[in-house]
């Protein structure tokens, strides 16, 4: 669906985006991840068309960005991190005015708004004004408005971003419902765990170069901080240590308190072994589990010291 | 049916315009003014009526004061409409949202300038029973106030697009807001002063003439006075004020009246304006034969530049 080729941005001296290169597959979720200023955005716009490249290439379904432009315009959905809405217009004729920009007839205008109000539980604000939304319900109208010509790419530019808790929880489950649709998505989020479960791919991106790229199963096991192993136990501390150092497949033991801590490199199988041997030394277990260990302590990791 | 649909842009602006209080208390102070005017004026006629009897010259004097005073109201509104239409959209972060739709940057500019250019036609035309009262008095002809309005409406047209060219060079509205008056302020009142100026040096020096110089084509006012009577009753003060103790100039040149040079000036000021506009609203370019040109000569530059600056 996508494909990045040694894309570059620089914006005077500053380079924003420096050879990056990756591709999306169809009806895959991208989870693009990176501290502020990494160049999401730019990359992002890029996309959209709606920044020029420095140097490199980009395809959306096989057009190619820089020479048709405008047919690119019509297959991506580009969802800003910052956004501004017309303040004299109603929800409806807010969608209505894209839809007819992305030169959809007027007799199916109509028809798509109210779907797309359905999709974003926003039917009850049709006739309500743009500006007198709140800012979980604008973020949501902007995603309606990002699919009103049904586009093959979404590109949605920190979609969360300034949510509350709430809204954030309302805009994941759209996010699924789409992903359900068989949308590609190219999602670009600070709110790392939430891309764990919504995202099928995850490229992290740090000074403008892709430092991790694959799925989130691949960057899991690229990261040793992938298995994590948490036992919390009664007592009988020192001996379950000497126990578990004596196995392959468990790190240097943290203690704190009754719990246990150290990296695992084994699968679930090992860990099985490993509980088991434990219970049958007649220790007292009270906990044994897989620490949570997420996409944020990758990033932590994986971005660690790449930055200036 | 199909064919007649109206473009977004259009329909947008044209809605939300008159959607709120703004246009109405714009088109009731511009009537207010233009018609406390033309009463004002009657008035006076009227107190010197009892002594002098009926001036014939009452309807032509009146038909240039309200037509001056509409044109320089329209050079105060005009700019007003468009200096902050693409600019405007930046700073309320939806020029990327309107940018990344199919819609071109062509027509998108046009678009927001015809929406422009709608609402003071709307002007104009509310101000018509305004105008009706000169033929009270008499002495004007329709044709005249047909020219009359043809000038507004170029002149509205180059106004708008200098303030929209602003509101795509300058990021903040406030400043484009300014610049276009200022160079309304210079096309107006500057080109006036030079002309004037010049008029008044070169009649020192002996080399009388009856042509203006041609920085007076860029002025709408001259435009407008080359449509009236040159001896006409309401032009005296003008005249004199321009001829500067020289010899009767006439604002025809070779035989063409001044107004045709001027709607050529305004003709290339429009084009060469709306293509910049057009060409710096669309960040990508939609131009092949520039980007052959320029833009892929700078890109290749920058490539080499890259791995140097590692």
């Amino acid at each position: 669906m996508l494909i990045v080729e040694n894309l570059c941005k620089s914006y005077g001296k500053l380079q924003a985006v420096n050879q990056l290169s990756f591709t999306i597959e169809d009806g895959s979720i991208f989870g693009f991840v990176g501290p502020n200023g990494a160049g999401k955005t730019s990359t992002m716009k890029i996309i959209s068309t709606l920044l020029k490249p420095t140097s490199g290439r980009v395809e959306v379904a096989g057009v190619d960005i820089s020479v048709n432009p405008g047919l690119v315009r019509g297959l991506v959905g580009y969802m800003p991190d910052f956004f501004g809405v017309y303040d004299d217009l109603k929800v409806a004729e807010y969608l209505d005015f894209y839809a007819a920009s992305y030169g959809i007839p007027q007799a199916q205008r109509g028809k798509i708004a109210e779907d797309l109000l359905e999709l974003m539980d926003l039917a009850h604000k049709r006739d309500a004004y743009v500006d007198s939304l709140s800012r979980g319900m604008k973020q949501r109208l902007c995603l309606a408005r990002s699919l009103v010509h049904d586009p093959e790419l979404l590109i949605l530019d920190e979609p969360a971003s300034g949510l509350d808790p709430r809204a954030r929880v309302e805009m994941r489950e759209i996010l699924k419902e789409l992903k359900n649709m068989g949308k590609t998505i190219m999602i670009s989020s600070h709110i790392l765990p939430e891309l764990t479960e919504l995202c099928t791919h995850i490229g992290i991106i740090e000074a403008g170069q892709m430092v991790a790229c694959g799925t989130v199963e691949e960057i899991m096991r690229f990261s040793q901080l992938g298995s994590n192993l948490r036992i919390t136990l009664l007592d009988r501390i020192e001996d379950t240590v000497r126990l578990l150092q004596e196995q392959a497949s468990t790190g240097k033991v943290e203690v704190v308190g009754n719990t246990l801590e150290m990296p695992f490199t084994g699968d679930e199988r090992e860990m099985s072994r490993i509980l088991n041997l434990l219970v049958g030394q007649g220790i007292p277990v009270v906990s044994f589990a897989p620490s949570n260990s997420n996409l944020e302590d990758i990033f932590m990791q994986v971005t660690k010291g790449v930055v200036q | 049916m199909g064919k007649m649909v109206m473009n977004p842009i259009l329909s947008k602006e044209l809605r939300t315009r008159m959607r709120t209080y703004k246009l109405p208390l714009l088109i009731g102070i511009y009537l207010g003014l233009l018609g406390a005017i033309a009463l004002a004026y009657s008035w006076l006629q009227a107190q010197g009526l009892a002594a002098d009897g009926f001036n014939p010259d009452v309807g032509p004097q009146m038909y240039v004061l309200l037509a001056t005073l509409q044109l320089l109201l329209l050079a105060f509104v005009a700019p007003a409409l468009t200096a902050g239409v693409i600019n405007g959209e930046k700073e309320r972060q939806t020029f990327d949202l309107l940018i990344c739709t199919r819609l071109s940057a062509t027509s998108i500019v046009l678009n927001k300038l015809l929406a422009s250019v709608a609402l003071i036609i709307l002007l104009i035309i509310a101000t018509l029973p305004v105008f009706s009262i000169v033929y009270f008095y008499g002495g004007v002809l329709l044709s005249d106030i047909g020219k009359v309005f043809l000038i507004y409406l170029v002149t509205a047209l180059t106004l708008g697009v200098i303030g929209l060219f602003c509101s795509s060079l300058f990021k903040r509205t406030q400043i484009s807001m300014v610049v276009s008056y200022l160079i309304v302020f210079l096309l107006l009142i500057g080109t006036m002063i030079i002309t004037v100026f010049m008029r008044s040096a070169g009649n020192q020096q002996g080399l009388y003439t009856d042509h203006l110089p041609m920085v007076a084509y860029l002025n709408p006012l001259f435009a407008l006075y080359s449509i009236f009577p040159s001896q006409g009753p309401g032009m005296s003060l003008i005249y004199n004020i321009i001829n500067q103790g020289g010899p009767a100039f006439s604002l025809t040149s070779q035989g063409v009246a001044l107004w045709k040079y001027n709607f050529i000036c305004d003709a290339v000021i429009i084009v060469v304006l709306l293509a910049i506009t057009i060409f710096r609203t669309d960040p990508v370019g939609r131009f092949p034969w520039f980007k052959r040109l320029f833009i892929n000569k700078k890109g290749s530059e920058m490539q080499h530049e890259i791995p140097a600056a590692e």
